[in-house]
């Protein structure tokens, strides 16, 4: 009898761990969702998606996330939702834009630079 | 070439240094600070202490929204600050956030209430939705709209530094 307690406790104890459900009407919904997740950086953390956290707000944030899928928000539309209130760095891709454009293309600027400079000094040497 | 590599050398670190040294001594250098104009989302929270609804419109023309809870440490010490603000004219409206209304009901007559009332957002879904990351948090509303969203513990330097020029300018609470 005693096992048996204690079985349930072990059979129970999953279901009282599980924070919180997402429910979606396809799966292709529920794949979008889990890749979004990875997509979105943790407001509050130093670095770590929302999948990765379980801070109050990725909770929150991943809660929005489902929501809004379910009333058909793009993946773009709910990247902008998070981008508007958490700024550009919630996005762990930065986009491409004209105060990026360092960001992206500078690590090949200075290679080229460094390039440039070896051929220009084993001329003079 | 060699005295080229050389100056280089010499000066790569010392502007380094005087760009870091520019950045970290700035004096409107406060991370906490955000200074976009965004309008207050849509919201419909009951109250702490009423169980009425407030809508957009209750909200007054000139404001500060402090985000607080009970289990919040930082709002304690911030609590004081909040108190001397009160008492000298600036309305400040509390979001309780993610509380229990009895341990923030509570924590009010425990230690004071500063606030002139307090919306109860049990979930955080108006606080998600201005991009409250964990409280306490501040913004200055002017006509519905934020002027400045402050994360973090508010005190008189910060009131200084970073809310009053903009309360100047916009001729608030006067």
């Amino acid at each position: 009898m005693k096992k048996i307690i204690l079985l349930n406790f072990l059979f129970l104890s999953s279901v009282s761990f599980t924070s919180e459900v997402y429910i979606f009407e396809s799966n292709v919904d529920e794949q979008r969702f889990y890749k979004l997740i990875h997509e979105v950086r943790c407001p509050k953390c130093t670095s770590g998606s929302i999948a990765s956290s379980n801070a109050p707000v990725s909770e929150d944030l991943k809660i929005k996330i489902a929501e809004l899928i379910n009333e058909g928000y793009s993946d773009k539309e709910i990247k902008d939702y998070a981008k508007a209130r958490f700024g550009n760095e919630v996005l762990y891709d930065p986009e491409i834009n004209r105060s990026t454009y360092f960001l992206w293309f500078g690590p090949f600027f200075f290679l080229a630079v460094v390039l440039l400079g070896f051929t220009f000094r084993r001329k003079i040497g | 070439m060699n005295n080229l590599f050389r100056f280089f050398i010499l000066i790569i670190p010392i502007v380094g240094i005087l760009f870091f040294y520019n950045i970290l001594t700035e004096d409107k250098f406060y991370p906490g600070a955000n200074f976009k104009n965004i309008n207050v989302p849509e919201f419909k929270l009951t109250g702490l202490q009423s169980e009425s609804m407030f809508v957009n419109k209750d909200l007054d023309n000139e404001m500060l929204l402090n985000v607080w809870a009970s289990w919040c440490i930082t709002c304690r010490i911030e609590h004081g600050f909040l108190m001397k603000l009160q008492s000298e004219g600036v309305l400040v409206t509390g979001l309780n956030y993610k509380d229990e209304a009895t341990d923030a009901i509570n924590w009010l007559n425990l230690y004071g209430n500063p606030y002139n009332y307090n919306l109860h957002d049990r979930k955080g879904s108006l606080a998600l939705d201005m991009g409250v990351t964990g409280a306490p948090e501040t913004f200055l509303i002017k006509n519905g709209v934020v002027l400045v969203h402050y994360s973090g513990e508010v005190n008189q330097t910060i009131w200084d530094k970073v809310f009053i020029p903009i309360i100047t300018e916009n001729e608030m609470f006067k």
